[in-house]
């Protein structure tokens, strides 16, 4: 059976390259499912069921982080991987995003080659 | 604190990994810097050890391109696709500068993009500040990057 991916971007830009990175990546999924914020976000892992979540960290409504926060606290989405993927990837912010679980983090720009070694293992 | 060096080596690596356009840095301008002839803005503030707004300006058919060949597909009008197109390249590029920045222990905050279009406009720098351009050459035209900043 396929996996779902649910590709988290306030850009509708960014998504629609996330999600050829992934077909260029070799990366077979069903389903590529989108939101535009963290609360969209939240809203899509209750009605569905996703395999593994790609988010940026800087959007409006509701952040990467605050998403990740609000996601470790729902016992029937918290054990869903996130990868984190944005133009913050310093240090000090992929630490906070590695204690609210986040499994891994990709900077943009990005390879599909990235996005392959990185998602991979949680697949 | 090379500014022009890390714009280039960015705006290089983001052309080379997700837009997919041959890409050539020209000298950074000297005059003119005021009436550019673009149609397509897209700008996002830095603020921190200093304060600075960088943009790409473009003329139609150089943003065209960029978004549609970022987005796999031909735009024929200066929509929503093409802005956040340019957007998503001001906040990419603003995050490459940083990063080679923090390497250096400059440390800077982002802002969220800002786009605009219009067939006419000039852009202007406070006084006081500083101004880079750089332009790429790419082969349907020419596009700039632009940093204006002071040193807090």
């Amino acid at each position: 059976m396929g996996k779902t991916v649910l590709i988290v971007d306030d850009s509708n830009t960014m998504r629609k390259i996330v999600s050829r990175a992934l077909r260029q990546a070799g990366i077979d999924f069903d389903e590529i499912l989108e939101a535009g914020d963290g609360q969209e976000a939240l809203d899509v892992l209750g009605a569905n069921s996703v395999d593994v979540v790609l988010s940026d960290i800087n959007m409006p409504n509701m952040t990467g982080l605050e998403f990740l926060k609000a996601k470790s606290e729902d016992d029937a989405i918290k054990d869903i991987p996130v990868v984190m993927i944005s133009t913050e990837t310093g240090a000090d912010i992929i630490d906070q995003a590695k204690a609210l679980g986040a499994k891994g983090a990709v900077k943009k720009p990005f390879t599909p080659d990235l996005i392959n070694d990185t998602l991979g293992p949680l697949l | 604190m090379e500014f022009a060096q890390k714009i280039s080596a960015t705006t290089e690596e983001i052309f080379a990994t997700m837009i997919f356009l041959d890409l050539a840095v020209a000298e950074p301008l000297t005059q003119g810097k005021e009436d550019l002839g673009c149609h397509i803005s897209a700008m996002i503030g830095l603020s921190g050890d200093f304060n600075a707004l960088l943009g790409i300006h473009c003329p139609a058919e150089v943003g065209l391109a960029i978004g549609g060949a970022m987005l796999g597909m031909d735009l024929d009008e200066i929509d929503d696709d093409t802005k956040d197109a340019l957007g998503e390249i001001t906040n990419m590029l603003a995050g490459g500068l940083k990063e080679a920045f923090a390497a250096e222990g400059t440390n800077l905050l982002l802002a969220i993009p800002t786009t605009i279009s219009g067939s006419s406009y000039k852009i202007s720098a406070p006084s006081g500040s500083n101004r880079i351009i750089i332009p790429f050459d790419l082969e349907v035209g020419r596009f700039y990057i632009d940093l204006k900043y002071s040193l807090s």
